[in-house]
């Protein structure tokens, strides 16, 4: 999941989650090996390329732009409007891969190496990299920024110096980083998820947690042109090291702040990235120009069912089960989210963009599907007999009868939710809904004052980091206090274990068997039910632009909030 | 006059009181700024950077509440708003100043011709009863006016910018075009501003066409009326300068509220068409418990007002002798 500032699938989405780069891919050899950067290109033979053209971004942001370029500044509101443009990382990470593809691609550094025991990672940078003001890009700076972070820990979004223990610089042109042990799964948010500042600006700005940053200075493809609360200019930058790149002259970001202008405008001008939720897309856009026009929704993390584990009679497993057969995944998908968020599976592990982290055996031995009389068999073995209104009832009498709270302002929630409880009451489970403010919803869900919940965590580029968002027992809390991720308070040593393996070994074969024990917590113990998977918000004609990623050549992730990948789109787009 | 100088000590008074509750009020909703950034980040921020920023944003819970009222009072007579939580760490001050201009330009011209506007033809409706303008303008306007706005905005789009395409379909100006005093922007300005401007003009003409109307009818009939009616004075005179004049005083009272509230902006109008003013800004804040931000507006909104309504006494004094004291009876 590339960014995890927004949360993918809501028609009404309250703001961007800080972009989140894909976590730690795995490594396909043995970590000790060196890699090599190899620059994405896109497989298009540049036969006469044609240069120019204006490029308008159209997204919902829900919020105005600030004008404040820092790169460190929380998304409360919307991704900082730098990263990817301006700003760059060292590698770019491709969380959609397909085989044969490259996973990691060098941006301002062009190789990697791990040391023994994955102690210690050394960057060798790109030479000739350039910032917009003309001094080069050292690994100073690299070191310098690093260290900034660690200095003022506000600035720590991806969360590097969780694992870091020292960065410093090797040589001239080498950064070598001490880490601590189990840190291969943050390769992403040290690699992927730290935009790299100028050392001779940012040294001189005071305190850079409140540093506005107005005239951005970076690497990037594009430098900022003119800047309003409604709009901001991007233009091309010609000293960019990607010779030659990018093609086109000029972005246009304009700030909407609803829907359905925003849709107004995707549907009539060519010339646009989309990043829209759009009802009925086939007869509001495709229709309209269907030689050209396409969209495609990748997965991004699932919306699960939280199940309060501290709370009997939830805390029985046969119940949970149970609950999974009960609820048709295909309707709520349909009829809930127009059919753009495909069914999840029960190992919380998103298909098929996944499928090479699937346990299909395992997952196929259990069996769960759309069920209602397993659902109904399953609570009557577990003990719960059924009174005389239909709801089962536990052996002391009492109903099965539960409140499931959701965010009233996401209309596609509210309906999946709807659907949910319906099936539910079926076979026999009574299920209230509560649809609250985004403010009381998360006061309740944090400190796990609710039956069921409907919610989701972030991911990353394995199943690993949405798995362990939601099991770990460190990323939960008592009830009463704030949990980060793990709102239904799973806990067991089993599942700590696994994921702190995973985290030791760069084996592929080795995470690919605890990634399968990690599918056997989710499928046995049902902690979270994942109804439907959300997914990027993407849209895009060729009739002007091609170079656009595609389900079939998904060299990024398309969407046009998701950063680092729009900088790799930016450099393959071109005039048709 | 003393009329006057009792207004003022009202005025300050209700200033202190909007204050107090514009600080106590945000902090007596649920959940905080701290909680609503963590549900955005969804477990993506060490919970040491989610400590930093508490403090950085200045949502120190562990300061004591009055303290913090004192420091409050203090900072906003200083003109010191703050640091935004939403847009951080951009001041709230420069985020207001970069939306006002939109709103006052937009919610404020409008706001003057649609009063102008109502006025006018309430006053000639009432003149010529039974004629063609009283007995289609005021019901077909007040209709308009309850039709909701989201709707009607959005028709206009449809029509006059989809269809049509006379109009662009939202923002303040070009995309992309730089911000400068020229003809050629001012143009752009005015293209742009053309259809909410229209949306908001002809969903709110009605309520001031329909007071004004009544009350040139009530005011028709004094007896002053008809003796200039006896004097051969024309028409024209009698319906602007001697019932006219008369009849739009309730209103002054009301247009001066309205103008007040012009700062809180056309929510409905920045979302429908994408305009940068302080209405959504303010949705932001409260949505994003944008604790400086909402105070910041709150406060200016409440200002606006209050020294509306202050101005409305004084012209209220200042055009109806009969409000200046005991010498007329």
């Amino acid at each position: 999941m590339i960014g995890f500032l927004r949360i993918p699938g809501s028609a009404r989405r309250p703001a961007w989650p800080a972009a989140l780069l894909v976590a730690a891919i795995v490594l396909s050899s043995t970590g000790a090996g060196a890699r090599t950067a190899v620059a994405t290109r896109a497989a298009v033979a540049p036969v006469a390329i044609k240069r120019g053209g204006t490029l308008k971004i159209v997204t919902e942001l829900g919020a105005l732009w600030s004008c404040n370029f820092s790169p460190f500044v929380p998304p409360v509101n919307a991704t900082p409007d730098s990263w990817g443009f301006i700003y760059e990382p060292l590698y770019f990470v491709n969380g959609f891969a397909k085989p044969g593809m490259p996973v990691e691609t060098g941006m301002l550094a062009t190789s990697y190496r791990w040391g023994a025991g994955a102690r210690t990672l050394t960057f060798t940078l790109r030479p000739g990299v350039r910032w917009s003001d003309g001094q080069p890009l050292t690994a100073a700076d690299v070191v310098f920024t690093f260290n900034m972070i660690k200095k003022y820990p506000a600035l720590d979004l991806a969360g590097a110096w969780q694992v870091l223990t020292s960065v410093a610089q090797q040589g001239t042109d080498k950064v070598v980083m001490t880490l601590k042990p189990g840190a291969v799964p943050s390769f992403p948010s040290i690699a992927e998820q730290t935009y790299i500042v100028a050392q001779h600006i940012w040294s001189r700005v005071g305190n850079p947690t409140t540093y506005v940053d107005k005239a951005p200075v970076g690497t990037g493809p594009v430098l900022m042109q003119q800047c309003t609360p409604q709009n901001i200019t991007y233009v091309r930058n010609p000293d960019y090291w990607q010779p030659g790149r990018p093609y086109i002259d000029k972005i246009l970001f304009p700030a909407y702040t609803s829907n359905p202008p925003a849709n107004l405008d995707l549907s009539r001008d060519p010339g646009d990235w989309g990043g829209q939720f759009m009802p009925s897309i086939q007869s509001y856009y495709i229709a309209k120009d269907p030689q050209y026009r396409h969209y495609w929704f990748p997965p991004a993390s699932n919306n699960d069912v939280f199940i309060n584990l501290t709370r009997a009679p939830l805390s029985a497993r046969a119940l949970r089960q149970a609950m999974v057969y009960a609820i048709d995944k295909q309707r709520v998908s349909l009829i809930g989210e127009y059919g753009y968020e495909p069914p999840a599976d029960q190992t919380g592990v998103l298909l098929p963009v996944f499928g090479r982290w699937y346990d299909k055996a395992l997952a196929d031995s259990y069996g769960y599907r759309y069920d209602p009389q397993k659902a109904i068999s399953l609570l009557q073995q577990a003990g719960f007999t059924r009174g005389s209104s239909g709801i089962f009832q536990t052996k002391d009498g009492k109903p099965l009868s539960f409140s499931m709270i959701v965010i009233a302002g996401n209309t596609d929630s509210v309906a999946c939710v709807k659907i949910v409880s319906d099936d539910l009451r079926k076979v026999g489970i009574d299920v209230k809904i509560e649809a609250l403010s985004g403010d009381a919803f998360n006061a309740r869900l944090f400190t796990g004052d609710y039956d069921l919940a409907w919610s989701g965590v972030g991911g990353g580029i394995t199943p690993y980091y949405e798995l362990r968002n939601l099991l770990d027992s460190a990323n939960t809390a008592p009830i009463g206090k704030t949990a980060a991720t793990n709102w239904e308070r799973y806990r067991s040593a089993e599942a700590d274990g696994l994921f702190d393996a995973f985290a030791h070994t760069t084996d592929s074969a080795k995470q690919r068997k605890i990634m399968g024990q990690i599918e056997n917590v989710m499928l046995r113990d049902v902690p979270v039910i994942p109804v439907v998977q959300g997914v990027w918000w993407f849209q895009w004609s060729d009739r002007v632009f091609v170079g656009w990623p595609t389900p079939q050549n998904p060299y990024a992730n398309p969407c046009p909030y998701c950063a680092p990948d729009l900088d790799i789109v930016i450099n393959n787009l071109h005039l048709r | 006059m003393a009329v006057i100088a009792r207004r003022l000590v009202f005025f300050v008074i209700t200033l202190w009181a909007a204050l107090t509750i514009n600080f106590f009020l945000p902090r007596l909703m649920p959940g905080g700024p701290v909680l609503a950034m963590m549900s955005r980040f969804r477990g993506h921020v060490t919970p040491q950077a989610m400590r930093s920023l508490e403090l950085a944003f200045g949502v120190d819970i562990h300061e004591n509440l009055l303290a913090q009222y004192i420091q409050y009072l203090g900072d906003i007579a200083q003109g010191r708003f703050g640091l935004s939580v939403s847009f951080f760490p951009v001041p709230v001050a420069q985020i207001l100043m970069q939306a006002l201009p939109w709103t006052l330009g937009l919610i404020g011209v409008t706001t003057i011709i649609s009063f102008a506007l109502g006025t006018l033809i309430g006053m000639v409706a009432a003149w010529r009863r039974g004629g063609l303008a009283d007995s289609v303008l005021p019901p077909v306007l007040v209709v308009v006016s309850a039709f909701p706005y989201f709707w009607f905005g959005l028709i206009c789009i449809y029509l006059f910018s989809a269809g049509l395409g006379w109009f662009p379909s939202g923002f303040a100006y070009d995309l992309g075009s730089p911000v400068a005093l020229s003809w050629s922007f001012a143009g752009q300005v005015l293209r742009h501003a053309a259809l909410p401007a229209f949306t908001i003009t002809i969903t709110s003409i009605g309520g001031w066409l329909l007071t004004m109307r009544n009350n040139m009818i009530a005011t028709l009939s004094e007896d002053y009326v008809r003796m200039a009616r006896a004097k051969g004075l024309s028409p024209l005179r009698i319906m602007v300068l001697y019932a006219g004049r008369n009849a739009v005083l309730p209103n002054i009272t009301g247009f001066a509220l309205s103008l007040g509230f012009v700062l809180s902006g056309a929510l409905l109008t920045e979302i429908v068409f994408t305009y940068p003013g302080l209405g959504y800004l303010l949705y932001q804040a409260v949505v994003g418990e944008d604790y400086p931000l909402m105070q910041a507006i709150f406060l200016l909104i409440t200002v606006a007002v209050l020294a509306a309504v202050l101005l409305a006494d004084v012209a209220n004094v200042l055009l109806d002798p009969r409000t200046r004291g005991h010498q007329y009876r």
